[in-house]
């Protein structure tokens, strides 16, 4: 995909994206609500034509070999859009025949999917009866049925309870195996919880990439929170000696029964992960240390909205 | 062309499956049997058979009553076509596929006017009670026959275009019916303008009512086979843009 430029009238949804996705990879998309994300793989699936740019699929152009490039491509929407007065299987079977799938193996590939999705048990009911879950994976057996090298779903975690959540990210992860996927989401830990390479989209670009790790190792965090039971005076002093930590902030006092104070303890910039549990542990041994009681630990940043900030931070624009 | 195949047999499992096929079938065939009735019974009660007027010619020309059932079924026929699939975002899954817009569209128009055909089926055995008690022109009937599957045909690819420019099943059901309320009227300014005007001209030429009199009565007029030719195939053609266009909207 390169320089993909998408204008809705004035408004540009995706302004000059470029991207290339290998075999095998697991890609997640990564970006707040309106980012640009949902475009992007309408237009990475065909539904959609780029105002410019190009996208090749397979070795196929989607604008001048439309046909040929979206045969290898199966796509997910976000809502997943489904014929309710269709029974699954009858569903399945006709987008089979639609996606080319050859008569003689129709019926297994249709059996294949249904296997890997999870729908065996719903294969005869009708789809307007199913819950959001089935519809789900109705939705991605959709995409995976014709075995194409390329698999885009759209949010395939939306909606969808804790339990199933688990069970969709096992299946992207392992359909990562066999297929090239492109999954898009707003949440963080998704994209660590089943992909090799991210993409964060703001605004229509594409502000940063890379692996699964170096996504993490951005969203670390950068300060840790302490609320601090005792002399607020000698817990700012304790929390100031402790080492990795630049300047401490007290962010509010709380006269309860007993005193309570709150503390921000902003760590150095190039601590690395394990560096920070050290200083967070150091921290509070400093305070126990000190006679003083530690009621709370907390982590500050580390959040999507964090990252994006930033990243951002140049174009001055906050995310969402 | 592949996918007209695989559109084409779930256009008519969405029709069938769901009732409102059925409900339009049986609306239809109910005014459809009162309608015959009429025309024998007016036929019967006359003493002496005036002028040529056959129960065929009443049947299928000289009347209001096959326009007003059309009127009323057609939009509905085609009325999801298009606009259900992009309400329900199906259309997205479906064009991800690797569908071209000509055949998308070929496959909705050929189903409606399946259901179009299956719907008239039945009135043949009108056809058949008439041969029996008394002569019946085949020639004509199957003249009248090509008339109505001619407007019928028109009909559909105006409510299929209608389908694929609307963004709701009632908008477009409400331009299908108005297009064709419009069309009918022009044809009866044949009635109301002067005749030698080019306005007169052009009535008498679209005008569907004086098609199907033709038709009726066994006559198969080439320009009229050009006309609904046209009328065919230029919706369709706007539909399979419309089509086109939803990827550049």
């Amino acid at each position: 995909m390169s320089n993909l430029t998408k204008r809705y009238g004035a408004r540009v949804a995706v302004d000059n994206v470029s991207f290339e996705v290998g075999r095998g990879e697991v890609v997640g998309f990564l970006g707040p609500n309106g980012a640009g994300k949902t475009t992007t793989l309408r237009i990475l699936a065909g539904v959609l034509g780029p105002t410019s740019g190009s996208v090749t699929v397979a070795g196929h152009d989607l604008v001048h070999a439309s046909l040929e490039a979206r045969r290898h491509i199966g796509y997910m929407p976000e809502a997943v859009p489904l014929y309710p007065e269709m029974r699954v299987v009858e569903y399945l079977r006709f987008r089979a025949e639609l996606k080319l799938v050859a008569r003689s193996q129709r019926a297994r590939f249709v059996d294949e999917a249904m296997d890997k999705a999870g729908v065996l048990e719903v294969a005869h009911r009708t789809i307007d009866h199913l819950s959001k879950g089935f519809r789900q994976r109705v939705g991605i057996a959709d995409a995976i049925l014709a075995k194409p090298p390329v698999i885009v779903l759209d949010e395939p975690t939306a909606g969808l309870d804790p339990n199933q959540i688990r069970h969709a990210r096992a299946l992207v992860r392992e359909l990562g195996r066999e297929h090239t996927v492109v999954v898009s989401t707003h949440i963080l830990s998704e994209v660590e919880a089943c992909a090799t390479r991210v993409l964060l989209i703001h605004q229509g670009r594409l502000v940063a990439q890379g692996s699964t790790s170096d996504i993490r190792a951005m969203r670390q965090a950068v300060a840790v929170e302490v609320t601090v039971r005792g002399n607020a005076a000698a817990a700012h002093e304790a929390l100031r000696a402790s080492a990795g930590v630049v300047s401490v902030q007290r962010i509010e006092t709380l006269e309860m029964v007993q005193p309570f104070a709150r503390f921000r303890a902003t760590f150095e910039g190039a601590l690395s992960a394990e560096d920070q549990q050290g200083a967070t542990e150091r921290i509070v041994s400093a305070v126990v240390g000190a006679g003083l009681g530690v009621s709370e630990v907390r982590a500050c940043g580390g959040s999507l909205e964090d990252v994006f900030a930033s990243l951002t931070k140049d174009t001055g624009a906050p995310p969402e | 062309m592949r996918s007209f195949w695989p559109i084409y047999k779930r256009e008519m499992f969405a029709f069938f499956v769901t009732p409102l096929a059925w409900v339009l079938i049986v609306a239809f065939l109910v005014v459809q049997g009162m309608h015959f009735f009429l025309v024998i019974d007016h036929l019967a009660r006359q003493v002496d058979i005036a002028g040529d007027e056959t129960p065929l010619t009443a049947f299928f020309g000289n009347t209001v009553l096959l326009y007003l059932v059309l009127f009323m079924l057609v939009p509905p026929m085609t009325m999801r076509a298009f606009a259900e699939e992009r309400r329900s975002g199906t259309v997205e899954t479906l064009m991800s596929g690797p569908v071209s817009s000509t055949a998308v569209v070929l496959a909705k128009y050929a189903a409606a006017l399946t259901t179009y055909i299956v719907m008239w089926v039945p009135t043949v055995l009108y056809l058949v009670i008439l041969a029996r008690t008394g002569a019946l022109d085949r020639r004509a009937a199957a003249s009248a026959y090509l008339g109505i599957l001619l407007v019928g045909g028109a009909y559909l690819a105006l409510g299929t275009c209608a389908s694929s420019l609307a963004r709701s099943q009632f908008i477009a059901m409400i331009w299908t019916a108005l297009a064709l309320l419009v069309l009918f009227i022009v044809g009866m300014g044949e009635f109301v303008t002067r005749e030698g005007t080019l306005v007169h001209d052009v009535c008498v030429h679209v005008s569907v009512w004086g098609h199907m009199n033709d038709f009726a009565s066994g006559i198969v007029d080439s320009r009229h086979l050009v006309f609904y030719g046209t009328l065919i195939v230029l919706p369709l053609f706007i539909a399979t843009r419309a089509v086109e266009a939803w990827r550049w909207a």
